[in-house]
């Protein structure tokens, strides 16, 4: 503690606040574009901290990776273009608001929802990254295996309208997330011959694509139709579409509890990453929910939901990271070479050789997150006149920028034709009303699911006798199938009333997947 | 303020498009490097091969007194960067560094790779991969030998493995001796240290990075025909009779027909690096020794490192011809 208050000491004070200010500024501003992401800022900025110290280019670094997390709810919430996949979730219920005319008030309970569950998983990496590292080792491959088999099952709850097409675009998520080299006898699937293709498609085009272009292109088919509305409505006159209301606040703040641990726990576990988090903060929230059905419509609890744990993956995903030097995330893995190059090895003798640096990196994260708020808070007014500009200026400027999203990952024009390729299927989706939600589950949770099932057949030996050595595994597998009968019954919330002919039609299906 | 005319703007285009022509490197290869060069890295950026080849790319822009831009070109293990470089122009301003493995491994282990050492030129070679079996310290073996004899009375064992050559070994390994070990498939390095430091697996096949958790791991064997810097002790898996030391270096790659003086410049400045304080610091920090091969011994160990490689998928049946 009394580390802190000197790390305190040394990061308040200009030379370092700036950078981390930076950072934070320059992350939400990436965050909030269509297409660039936080990995691609950390990554190219890495370079760039070679010229400071290490406590400024540490906490600058970690600055964009909180910055850009929060950021991209506001295109999601403005645009329904989600910055990153890890905001999808929050488009569903922020973009109704926009379009109700309510979108400060979305915007800005993204924005508290982000920094509460930014500033509450850092406070747990600070003060349990040593203890909860070491349980994080426990989960192993076969819990992990066990756990996404039990994320698949929030297909079941996010699935829109009709249960069967949502399961149909989960399976469609998955079998995309096939294509690439196969991981334990290497025979490349389905990759029609084309190099591009041996690592797999990669998520950042593809999500960009789905996501961001696919949008694009269906509200340039209702251009008149949102412009006109877009004059009629604009920004909610009443204060109270502007501000969050106090019972708003009393409906979400146990949401965003919610997001937090979930985002938190996500976070530690290791190869989940924030996508997963925030999904299953969102399904979650939904089936708690006494009125599910309204989810999707513009409910600000789905927008704190979402938010909070997209937030809250960030910091927790340093956990493994600053404990025992594993990083947990792509974010981690990026962040493991900007330490070492500025003197400080991630691990547990990180904690000994260098306390005052630890100490100095954890008050940045701390101050970046009091930043963020600030970022946010002005940004958002700026960003909200976004709303007022016709959309047929705002279309091409989006689409200019997914494609240099999509380029910059590989500097590959072929990552351009996947995002192509994905903005085809993705307004498909929307025409047909196919959840593209599912999909990016599948697509996500597919891959690892593959692999930890194939690592778990050979670490228990080909039997399942020595599953019983594996109780967190034994939970999760009897949870999904719990709530696979559950859903299964037609009792889903998602699934409405009115689908009960659907929902026992998948009965026969739903089983023989898990 | 300047007014811009019709006349202005046509000057300015002139003067462009003669700029263009100015820069397009006519081949003189007495005075390369006259404009910027390009280095792909066929790895994504804040990785370990992509921070040597920044440090690097420092060094040798300081060497060349021009810019050199890293651009990071990921995909199949360097494979699609190397496929570019064999299509650039051989002018020695496009170059890629990156592990020598895509051309003396790949091959036989990507169906759609198909390189040989004759289809690039190279300027040289100048850090090694320090590849190698870790495990945990407690573990009661030290060397192949060892573990071999723990393998056999402990049947079932796990070994995590996350490319083609790791299967290799530990199956030729199992293969000789006898042994039933699961192999457990594993994504990337990270995964790997996960799966040791988590006890998931007994063995694991390093890339090197198990270097960085002394407190925590060993080194098992060097599967290189050289110890490593990092642990002089420790036998390579040659010494242990097994001949499937495969070697990895980080290579200035370039297009087919770069004239030789071009070649002759760049290792020039490449083997600044050998001595650069900067470089070294970041190759120390990420356990990297720095092995400087200059034009022809590159040739030459590129050769002989296909040639080897291949003997040895050949054995192992990965290969058929």
């Amino acid at each position: 503690m009394s580390d802190l208050l000197i790390g305190f000491q040394d990061v308040l004070n200009p030379a370092t606040l700036i950078w981390v200010a930076i950072g934070v500024t320059l992350g939400y501003v990436l965050g909030a574009l269509p297409g660039l992401g936080k990995a691609t800022g950390v990554a190219v900025c890495i370079p760039l901290t070679f010229y400071l110290g290490p406590v400024a280019a540490l906490g600058m670094l970690i600055g964009i990776a909180k910055g850009s997390a929060a950021g991209s709810a506001v295109s999601a919430i403005l645009l329904n273009t989600p910055g990153e996949p890890s905001s999808a979730p929050t488009a569903l219920d922020g973009y109704p608001l926009a379009r109700q005319g309510k979108a400060q008030k979305a915007l800005k309970m993204g924005l508290f929802a982000s920094v509460i569950g930014d500033f509450v998983s850092t406070v747990i990496l600070i003060a349990l990254a040593a203890p909860l590292a070491r349980y994080a080792l426990l989960i192993g491959p076969v819990e992990i295996c066990a756990i996404l088999l039990f994320s698949l099952t929030f297909i079941g709850g996010l699935s829109g309208n009709s249960l069967i097409k949502g399961l149909i675009a989960g399976a469609m998520g998955v079998f995309f997330s096939t294509i690439g080299l196969e991981a334990e006898t290497f025979v490349s699937r389905m990759t029609l011959g084309l190099l591009e293709l041996e690592d797999g498609i990669a998520l950042v085009p593809m999500a960009i694509g789905m996501l961001a272009v696919a949008e694009m292109a269906v509200q340039a088919g209702n251009v008149k139709v949102l412009d006109s509305e877009g004059a009629r409505i604009t920004d909610g006159a009443s204060r109270s579409d502007r501000v969050v209301l106090a019972s708003e606040w009393r409906r979400c703040l146990p949401v965003i509890a919610r997001g937090t641990l979930i985002g938190s726990v996500v976070g530690i576990l290791p190869g989940l990453g924030a996508s997963v988090g925030s999904f299953l903060s969102y399904g979650a929230t939904k089936k708690a929910s006494k009125t599910p059905e309204k989810y999707g419509t513009g409910m600000i609890e789905g927008v704190a939901a979402a938010e909070s744990a997209d937030n809250a993956v960030v910091p927790s995903s340093l956990i493994p990271l600053f404990a025992l030097g594993i990083p947990g995330s792509v974010i981690a893995a990026i962040l493991i070479a900007a330490f070492i190059l500025h003197g400080l090895t991630p691990g547990p003798l990180m904690f000994q050789q260098q306390p005052r640096l630890v100490a100095d990196v954890y008050a940045a994260m701390l101050c970046a997150s009091v930043i963020l708020l600030i970022v946010g808070y002005t940004g958002q007014r700026l960003f909200a006149q976004v709303i007022k500009a016709p959309l047929r200026l705002i279309i091409p400027g989006v689409l200019l920028l997914c494609t240099v999203g999509a380029y910059m990952e590989t500097s590959s024009v072929f990552s351009i034709y996947v995002m192509l390729f994905f903005t085809v299927i993705g307004f498909f989706a929307r025409k047909l009303d196919f959840s593209f939600v599912t999909f990016l589950i599948g697509f996500v949770i597919g891959p690892n699911l593959e692999l930890s099932f194939r690592q778990s057949l050979q670490l228990l030996d080909h039997n399942a006798v020595n599953l019983a050595k594996h109780p967190i595994a034994v939970v999760f597998i009897l949870l999904t199938v719990a709530v696979v009968w559950w859903i299964g019954r037609g009792k889903n919330p998602a699934a409405g009333g009115q689908v009960t002919r659907s929902s026992r039609a998948t009965e026969k299906h739903v089983p023989t997947n898990s | 303020m300047y007014e811009i005319t019709k006349r202005g703007l046509l000057g300015m285009a002139a003067a462009a498009l003669l700029g263009t022509v100015g820069f397009g490197h006519a081949g003189m290869a007495a005075d390369y490097p006259t404009g910027p060069i390009t280095m792909l890295v066929g790895y994504g950026a804040g990785g370990q091969t992509d921070l040597v080849a920044r440090a690097t790319a420092k060094v040798m822009a300081g060497e060349l007194g021009v810019p050199i831009n890293v651009v990071n070109k990921p995909g199949a293990g360097g494979a699609v960067a190397a496929r570019d470089i064999a299509k650039a122009k051989p002018d020695g301003y496009t170059m890629l560094f990156h592990s020598n493995s895509v051309i003396n491994s790949a091959p036989f282990i990507m169906e759609q790779v198909d390189y040989k050492p004759e289809d690039f030129e190279y300027a040289g070679m100048i850090t090694a991969y320090q590849v190698g079996m870790a495990s945990q310290k407690d573990q009661p073996f030290n060397t192949i030998a060892e573990y071999v004899a723990w393998a056999k009375k402990n049947p079932g064992s796990s070994y995590g493995a996350l490319s083609p050559e790791a299967r290799l070994y530990i199956t030729e390994i199992a293969k000789q001796n006898g042994l039933d070990v699961n192999i457990v498939p594993l994504k990337s390095g990270s995964e790997m240290i996960n799966a040791l430091l988590g006890n998931q697996v007994a063995l694991a096949f390093s890339g090197g990075i198990h270097y960085r958790y002394p407190d925590e791991l060993k080194t098992v064997s060097a599967l290189t025909t050289f110890r490593h810097t990092s642990a002089p002790d420790v036998p390579t898996i040659e010494e242990e009779g097994y001949p499937l030391g495969m070697d990895s270096r980080t290579t200035l790659i370039l297009p087919k027909g770069t004239p030789r003086p071009i070649l002759d410049r760049l290792a020039g400045a490449l083997k600044a690096a050998e001595t650069d304080a900067d470089f070294e610091k970041v190759t120390s920090a990420a356990n990297i020794p720095i092995k400087y091969l200059g034009v022809d011994e590159s040739y030459t160990e590129m050769r002989d490192t296909y040639a080897k490689n291949k003997g040895i998928m050949k054995r192992a049946g990965l290969i058929s011809d």
